[in-house]
């Protein structure tokens, strides 16, 4: 066996040796942070996925050092692979820059944004990527497509509106399941996820295509509507398990298990797929070994619950002093004194019933 | 043979020669007009390799509407040791505008297995498909009786005359969809699955059909292999012009006083193709040429003006240089032939807008600017076209089609895309109008306005 020769690319002016066979993302990912494109159809872990969102979409400047013309049009990064000498563009592409922006654009177009009251909210790959690319307003002034409701089963919730047929659950269930009975049916804007005649889906692994899923579009039923992510505290655990790996990460408040999921890398992927037991049913904290907090990325809306530090504990530092210069204030005004907003002589578990903006109102009386 | 008897006696002619031959479509008549010459030729006195140098000399270029030359196609193939090879015929003639193929497979099936019998040879397929579009329900009754002709009489199947070659051909229905005229939708339809295009690299020429080396061609493209081998690569080179070598089947369509198929040796210009009672016989009912669009319904839509002349004031011809003179911002495309003639009491919104709704209704959805841009767009023009649109619209519209042209997986993108770039870069007033003038527009057509008027070449 002769050792796969290593190619020369730069992306965005980082310089960076990868073994051939390499795509453009994957280099890109190795380099990380802003150079890395967002993927929102591809996966690592599934075979034959992505170029399909377009999102990842790069300039390639010159083709190789053997072949320096530049590519004509912008390509898939996910999907294209290095060649030696490559130089690659993605944010300090204009043309990059703008076709993304495009692209959030058109996922956007008929994605119903009821982020509000999705499941997905906190952890959607959608809201990342229409917070850093998109605008912030739509152009589109029609109604937004609507499908039949599919039943699949108990476990899965499947919301059509919310999909942006990335294919990933396709490519999962395929991959990871003996049978796949759910694809793809019509095509064009009215394309949808589905089982063909109304169909649980009840593999032992189809509770990945959960995992999978960048968006809310499919969901776990056993959590539905019980919490948002970022109130929970994630913790990486094991179970010994005669499926899969048992290797999990718990959703926890206090004691209670919301949710069980795969353990996600920093893009969002899964390191080891878990089987529906572990998924589903194993839902009290003594079916599990606790390893400890899972590390989430700090920018993450999940890591603001400072379940990693102490939490409640940290005060916010003062700032006065430095955007003034060393200057004191001519005059300080508490916003809580002022508003009366904050009282502290409320208690909320002794009022009868919902709070209401009554009992805050001191001049009721 | 009512459309047969339309075809002129000018110009070269090599595909639709026997067209009119009472019974061209049996083996028997085929081939007491010479029919199969090219398949003894080539596999008894020729190699491989130089049917495929032949086919490069011809200057052949892909009929199917992106013109690229068939014989380097052909030297792409790749030949892993032990590895089958494919030969697929693209009869998913589903471009509006375009009825070549269909007039081809009909008339003369012969002449498009015969061609296809010498391409498997050049490239080794024994076994050779040809998708066909479901639309053509009848057809693959046609291709199957003369396939089973050909091989009742030697042509196909074991040890083809003798010469050890063997080769069958299938005949695989599509279910309908326009997609499936990609050439990887196709083979994935082929395949039996969904026909997603897939997303090159690799190119079917590396890992087509079942994994394998494969070649996609059109009707045409392959049926123009028979007079190649016939005459030989630099005979047919020297009919045509330039790069347009040999001739071309136009089917030409719309408000034209002839409307059928016409093979033309690329050599006249538009002006003639449309006005001469050899071909389309002028504007039907003694109107006014409006608009034009050449090349299948993908390709942009020109003016009459820019359309007879080009923007340096030079005739246009019918070949892929000159209609593609000035690229997109004042010429078009030869395409897959798809000649579409409006006249002055035609309405380009809506046009534009049919067009739209076409490739909405087409797109496979599975890449984002094609999925969701094709039907905003669609919408958009719906609305100006009910005239309940804004001036606005069509800065949005000219957004979006730039936003999906090249950022998409398959040309499909680029062809939904290209129509409306086209309508509004040209017709933009009539766009216009439609907003000023809402009520208006919706009781009567822009008409001709200035888009026959010639244009100023600066000198």
């Amino acid at each position: 066996m002769s050792e796969t020769p290593l190619f020369k690319v730069t992306i965005d002016n980082i310089t960076i040796e990868v073994p051939a066979g390499t795509t453009i993302l994957n280099a890109a990912r190795k380099i990380g942070g802003d150079v890395a494109p967002p993927a929102m159809c591809y996966y690592s872990k599934l075979e034959g996925s992505g170029g399909k969102c377009r999102t990842c979409l790069v300039e390639v400047s010159k083709g190789s050092e053997k072949d320096p013309r530049p590519m004509p049009k912008l390509v898939a990064s996910c999907r294209t692979t290095v060649m030696d000498g490559m130089e690659v563009k993605n944010i300090t592409s204009p043309k990059v820059v703008d076709a993304r922006a495009s692209i959030v654009e058109f996922l956007l177009l008929n994605h119903p944004l009821d982020c509000p009251i999705c499941d997905q909210a906190g952890e959607c790959h959608l809201q990342d990527l229409s917070y850093e690319h998109g605008k912030d307003g739509t152009r589109y002034e029609f109604q937004r497509r609507t499908f039949k409701k599919h039943d699949l089963g108990k476990y899965i919730q499947l919301h059509m509106t919310r999909c942006i047929l990335c294919y990933r659950c396709v490519f999962a269930a395929d991959q990871l399941s003996n049978k796949r009975v759910h694809g793809i049916l019509d095509r064009g804007d009215h394309s949808e996820i589905a089982t063909f005649i109304e169909k649980n889906l009840d593999n032992d692994f189809i509770g990945n295509v959960i995992d999978v899923c960048p968006v809310g579009a499919l969901t776990d039923k056993t959590f539905r509507f019980k919490n948002r992510v970022w109130f929970l505290k994630p913790m990486d655990a094991h179970r010994d398990c005669p499926t899969c790996s048992g290797k999990v990460t718990l959703w926890n408040r206090g004691e209670e298990v919301f949710r069980v999921t795969a353990r996600k890398d920093e893009w969002g992927e899964v390191e080891e797929w878990i089987c529906n037991d572990c998924r589903f049913e194993k839902k009290h904290a003594s079916d599990w070994v606790i390893e400890g907090p899972r590390m989430i990325d700090r920018h993450s809306v999940i890591a603001q619950g400072h379940y990693a530090g102490n939490v409640g504990q940290t005060i916010p530092n003062e700032t006065i002093n430095k955007v003034l210069h060393g200057r004191s204030p001519r005059l300080l005004m508490d916003i809580h004194s002022v508003s009366e907003v904050n009282q502290p002589n409320i208690d909320l578990s002794s009022i009868q019933g919902p709070a209401h903006s009554n009992n805050f109102n001191s001049n009721k009386d | 043979m009512a459309k047969a008897t339309q075809l002129n006696t000018m110009g070269r002619k090599l595909l639709l020669e026997k067209a009119h031959v009472e019974g061209i479509r049996y083996f028997d008549v085929y081939r007491r007009e010479g029919g199969y010459r090219s398949v003894e030729k080539a596999l008894k006195t020729m190699t491989q390799e130089e049917i495929v140098e032949e086919v490069k000399k011809s200057g052949l270029r892909g009929r199917g509407g992106a013109g690229f030359p068939a014989g380097m196609k052909w030297s792409f193939i790749a030949k892993p040791e032990g590895v089958p090879r494919h030969l697929v015929c693209n009869a998913d003639e589903s471009e509006p505008g375009t009825f070549k193929d269909r007039y081809l497979m009909e008339f003369i099936p012969h002449l498009l297995i015969e061609g296809l019998i010498v391409a498997s040879y050049a490239l080794g397929s024994h076994a050779t498909y040809i998708y066909i579009r479901g639309e053509y329900a009848w057809i693959p009754d046609i291709l199957e009786q003369a396939i089973a002709e050909a091989k009742a009489n030697g042509f196909l199947g074991k040890n083809i005359l003798g010469t050890g070659f063997d080769c069958e051909i299938y005949v695989q229905r599509g279910a309908g969809a326009y997609i499936c005229g990609e050439e990887t939708a196709l083979i994935e339809s082929l395949e039996g699955k969904r026909g997603n295009p897939r997303i090159k690299p690799p190119f079917p020429a590396i890992k087509g059909a079942w994994g394998r080396p494969t070649v996609v061609n059109n009707v045409e493209t392959l049926a123009a292999v028979v007079p190649i081998i016939n005459e030989g690569g630099e005979e047919y080179a020297k009919i045509g012009v330039g790069k347009s070598t040999g001739t071309k089947l136009i089917s030409a369509c719309g408000n034209i006083n002839k409307p059928g198929v016409y093979e033309i040796d690329m050599t006249i210009s538009v002006e003639e193709f449309i006005y001469s009672d050899e071909y389309c016989g002028g504007i039907a009912n003694g109107k006014r040429l409006k608009a034009c669009i050449p090349g299948g319904s993908s390709v942009p839509i020109l003016p009459a003006n820019l359309l007879l002349k080009t923007a340096k004031g030079e005739t246009r011809y019918m070949n892929y240089e000159s209609l593609s003179d000035g690229g997109f911002a004042t010429g078009s495309m030869m395409g897959s032939g798809g000649f579409i003639v409006l006249d002055e009491d035609q309405c380009v919104v809506r046009n534009t807008y049919s067009l739209a709704r076409f490739y909405r209704h087409e797109s496979c959805g599975q890449c984002s600017p094609c999925r969701e841009g094709t039907g905003w767009m669609e919408k958009l023009l719906l609305r100006l076209e009910k005239g309940e649109g804004k001036i606005s619209d069509i800065d949005l519209l000219w957004d979006i089609q730039s936003k999906i042209e090249g950022n998409t997986i398959c040309p499909l993108g680029d062809a939904a895309a290209w129509p409306v770039a086209a309508a509004i870069r040209h017709f933009r007033d009539e766009f216009e109008w439609h907003v000023t003038h809402a009520a208006e527009a919706q009781t009567r057509n822009y008409g001709l306005a200035h888009y026959a008027d010639p244009i100023h070449v600066p000198v």
